[in-house]
């Protein structure tokens, strides 16, 4: 019984992580705060905009639920991630794994959630049309808040 | 850091002690803290499991088990709590029965305290009593109250059915997955809520209350 106890903890141990191959993922884009800030103004759609780094455990959890809202509200929404303090084969990496398919930008001295007012990191901020900053979350969003933000976004803009 | 989950749990928390002074009929002996452990194993495996659905390896990122907010699977949650608390309360087989009333109190505070975390809002409604979130001029179901004034209505429908062994327990699990059922459309989603998983209480639970109303009923001695 210890045996494949310990049989089914090694397993599980190797499974997942190992195989994520981040050769396919491009070196992300660095930015300004000035620069996305001007990205944010061309935009016709509302945005959702989440900080992130591949050293943020909080990050690694929140990422599947992004992920699958990227791929509900994609099209009315435009999906944004900025990888804060990190490094590019690190980052690269975490977007490999967690196939967060939306555009990311580099932003190693954390310029961006500094000029937005941002605290720490994960957090998420959701952006009317041409940029105008509708509400900030600071820490891990869970589906609920993420849910009524996005919704908050579609019916302003319908 | 802010702490508005925390808050939030110990509003349940605390419902639930209140709730097994009022209705302490029936409740074991240490009662309260089964209900804590039982809750604590529930959370534990419900995040677990999440975590695996989410293809989050619990060995190598072991941490990210205490991320609560990343995601608690309701389902592998509550058949957790509900084997622990069966276990625990073993060699009292009405204790569950006792114990029902005050946790469905408990998850009306859960639901209540969304308060404390300004998340009581639901899908857009023009009705009356609709919330604003500050800073939008949309009007919104607060449906978290609803969920909370239908489990409180719950709770003491349960404690005043009869003694009968899985009655209380079974209209409870119902009731509970009955309401969150009936409320989880007025709810934004994103992955569209567990409502596979609130049939399945519904289902169980009046299994085990009808089970419990016909197997365990009092008998009748007529006399010679």
């Amino acid at each position: 019984m210890k045996k494949l106890l310990l049989l089914i903890l090694v397993v599980t141990a190797c499974a997942g992580d190992a195989s994520d191959d981040a050769s396919g993922v491009d070196d992300l884009p660095a930015v300004t705060a000035a620069g996305f800030e001007a990205h944010l103004t061309e935009l016709e759609k509302p945005a959702v905009v989440n900080v992130w780094a591949s050293w943020c455990l909080p990050c690694r959890s929140e990422a599947p639920l992004l992920d699958e809202a990227h791929h509900q509200f994609g099209d009315e929404i435009e999906f944004i991630g900025v990888d804060v303090q990190d490094s590019q084969p690190a980052a690269k990496q975490f977007l490999s794994e967690f196939g967060l398919d939306f555009t990311h930008f580099f932003d190693r001295d954390r310029a961006i959630p500094s000029f937005y007012g941002g605290l720490g990191t994960p957090i998420t901020m959701f952006f009317a049309p041409h940029g105008e900053l509708i509400s900030i979350h600071n820490g891990v969003i869970d589906e609920r808040t993420l849910a009524l933000n996005i919704d908050e976004l579609r019916e302003t803009n319908p | 850091m802010e702490f508005t989950l925390l808050w939030q749990v110990l509003t349940a928390v605390l419902l639930t002690w209140i709730g097994l002074r009022i209705w302490s009929d029936g409740v074991p002996q240490g009662g309260f803290d089964r209900l804590i452990g039982a809750g604590v194993l529930g959370l534990l495996v419900g995040r677990l499991a999440a975590m695996a659905l989410q293809g989050i390896n619990p060995i190598t990122n072991p941490a990210d088990l205490i991320i609560i907010r990343g995601g608690v699977h309701t389902g592998a949650a509550t058949i957790a709590f509900i084997a622990m608390l069966s276990w625990s309360t073993r060699a009292t087989p009405q204790a569950l029965d006792g114990i029902s009333p005050a946790i469905l109190l408990g998850l009306a505070g859960w639901h209540a305290g969304c308060l404390w975390r300004g998340a009581c809002l639901g899908m857009p409604s023009d009705l009356p009593w609709a919330w604003t979130l500050e800073g939008s001029q949309i009007t919104r179901h607060p449906v978290e109250i609803y969920a909370a004034a239908g489990l409180l209505a719950a709770a003491w429908l349960v404690s005043r059915l009869g003694r009968r062994l899985w009655l209380r327990a079974g209209t409870a699990l119902a009731a509970a997955a009955a309401i969150r059922l009936l409320t989880e459309p007025l709810r934004p989603s994103i992955t569209g809520g567990p409502t596979l998983w609130y049939w399945a209480g519904v289902v169980v639970g009046l299994v085990a209350a009808v089970t419990g109303w016909v197997l365990h009923r009092p008998k009748v001695t007529v006399p010679t």
